[in-house]
């Protein structure tokens, strides 16, 4: 639904968003994660065109942004960051404003805007001019405009900024329940909410696409490492067994503390916990702890991001769900 | 109404509702309406004169020039300051249609400014001995719109250039006295031929003669030209933004 091709935009010296290309689904969450001024607004900004790209094309629906922008809007829903809105209107007056910008007629109007009403639960403040309203009420009368055409594709750019801990749980649920039926694509700093909505992410880090897949199979990617605490000093004898059992997996041996030595190993295989054991084992060592956590998304993400930064390497994973 | 008429529509009957939701809008009206009827009683209520309007139009067209500044200066630069160009601009409406909905909001709300005073009219044709000329007043009240629609027009090209409300107002207002000045006084002491060509930029006088009941199709062409020529380097401005 969405074609990102070989998109990149400089402002000045600065290049903001170099050689992206992706491609979403007709349906589901895609997060767009990465650090402040990473290059995820202005990524946002070429798709909706905004901004228009200086290499590289961007299509909606096979529509190119640029070279057609009317048709491709209507194809667009789109909440721009902070949700910016006219504060002397009332969320009716904003709806009604904006379905006349996309050219319906009043009963059109009318339908519409009950609908994006009720689906953003906006009735009780609907009167109110939205310069009164909390943040929680702008955005969902920010995300109710985006919805009033019933667009295929949604685009969202930190859309649970600044919302309480009830507010952000029924945004997520109504974005996962918008998903069903369009293409989504969430742009956020927070890694738990791509984890808890997406179905995918993009990872962008100084303005290139870093990594690409499943919010699982980004945290898997690099294996999360597994430690064992084990007696003894780190002589030869068990670095021969760990070489033994562990073959070219990464490791690292602590010092000695309290006769005690931490050895870690990094690798995506489900049995480095036996095999650690089993080197333990093999050199006569004692074991206190041995345990493998959970993967985390976050730890992969910011060690994507910071080797993105160090070595200015594009370091992508196979794209899932691409085009 | 075609539906590609549509979000023009809608853009300028949000900017004419804006300007009559904010007090900004309601103080201008009254100032305006008090201004000109200050105008109207001491230049035109003059007992044992002729009944012409046309010493209320000239200084009528003066008034615009700190007015016009004051709409125009929201048009585009409220919109960059609060993020609200990021959703009318994505939605689908040109970077033109945008424009020319913003600016025929701002001219609707000139004109609107200006409806008050067709009292004073009305009064002139009740207090006046004979008829009055409605052929003149016509054509006053048409170089009236006329300028507002040239002075709006820079204003709103300033104001898509910058993020500033002020910033926008001052310029607008220090561009269009420069002009007075450089047309009128200025322009008596230049050579010849620059004195000539600056007298031709005279929005002062082009406008004096539509006061004076004089319809001159060149005047006519001159406002509209110099609108649409001004409005033409707003979208160039708009569009160079989108591109930066």
């Amino acid at each position: 639904m969405i074609h990102v091709n070989d998109a990149s935009k400089s402002f000045g010296h600065t290049h903001a968003v170099r050689n992206v290309s992706f491609g979403l689904d007709r349906r589901g969450v895609t997060g767009l994660l990465g650090p402040n001024g990473a290059g995820k607004t202005t990524t946002i900004r070429l798709i909706t065109g905004y901004l228009r790209p200086d290499a590289g094309s961007i299509s909606i629906g096979g529509i190119d942004v640029n070279r057609d922008p009317v048709p491709a809007r209507r194809k667009l829903g789109y909440l721009p960051e902070s949700a910016p809105l006219y504060p002397e209107l009332n969320a009716r007056q904003y709806l009604d404003y904006r379905a006349r910008l996309f050219g319906f007629t009043k009963s059109q109007r009318r339908l519409a805007s009950l609908s994006a009403i009720d689906r953003c639960r906006l009735a009780d403040m609907a009167h109110k001019p939205i310069g009164t309203l909390s943040k929680g009420y702008r955005q969902r009368v920010g995300l109710a405009a985006a919805l009033l055409h019933d667009p295929p594709v949604l685009i969202l750019d930190e859309p649970t900024n600044g919302l309480d801990p009830s507010q952000i749980r029924t945004a997520r649920a109504l974005i996962r329940e918008l998903a069903e039926d369009r293409t989504v694509l969430l742009c956020t700093h927070i890694i738990p909410e791509v984890e808890r909505t997406c179905d995918r992410a993009l990872v962008i880090a100084a303005g290139r696409l870093v990594a690409d897949g499943t919010p699982e199979h980004l945290a898997r990617a690099e294996g999360s490492p597994a430690e064992m605490d084990c007696q003894g000093p780190a002589d030869d004898a068990l670095r021969a067994a760990l070489a033994r059992r562990l073959g070219g997996t990464p490791l690292t041996v602590s010092d000695p503390e309290g006769g005690w030595i931490t050895v870690t190993a990094r690798t995506a295989d489900d049995d480095t916990t036996q095999r650690l054991a089993a080197a333990a084992t093999d050199a006569g060592r004692a074991i206190r702890r041995l345990e493998r956590p959970s993967p985390r998304l976050e730890d992969r993400i910011v060690e994507v991001i910071e080797r993105a930064h160090a070595g200015g390497e594009t370091q992508s994973t196979p794209a899932e769900g691409g085009a | 109404m075609t539906r590609a008429l549509t979000p023009i529509f809608a853009i300028a009957g949000r900017e004419l509702g804006s300007m009559f939701r904010t007090p900004v809008g309601w103080i201008a009206t009254a100032l305006y309406a008090l201004l000109t009827a200050v105008v109207f009683a001491l230049q035109t209520l003059e007992p044992g004169e002729p009944a012409t309007m046309r010493y209320f139009f000239t200084p009528s067209a003066w008034l615009l020039i700190a007015v016009a500044p004051a709409v125009s200066m929201r048009l585009f630069s409220e919109e960059f300051r609060t993020g609200t160009i990021e959703p009318l601009l994505t939605a689908p409406v040109s970077a033109a249609g945008v424009l020319i909905g913003k600016y025929a909001g701002a001219l609707g709300f000139v004109a609107c400014m200006i409806a008050p005073t067709l009292v004073f009219p009305v009064t002139l044709g009740i207090l006046a001995d004979g008829p009055i000329d409605a052929g003149a007043i016509a054509s006053g009240y048409l170089g009236l719109l006329l300028v507002a629609a040239v002075y709006l027009a820079l204003g709103t090209l300033v104001s898509a250039t910058t993020d500033s409300q002020v910033l926008a107002f001052l310029v607008t207002l220090i561009a269009l006295l420069m002009l007075l000045i450089l047309a009128g006084p200025a322009a008596s002491q230049m050579p010849i031929r620059v004195g000539l060509i600056l007298n031709e930029l005279s929005i002062q006088r082009r406008a004096a003669t539509f006061a004076s009941g004089v319809l001159e199709t060149r005047h006519l062409a001159f406002f509209v030209l110099a609108s649409a020529w001004l409005l033409a380097l707003a979208w160039a401005a708009l569009i160079r933004r989108e591109a930066r």
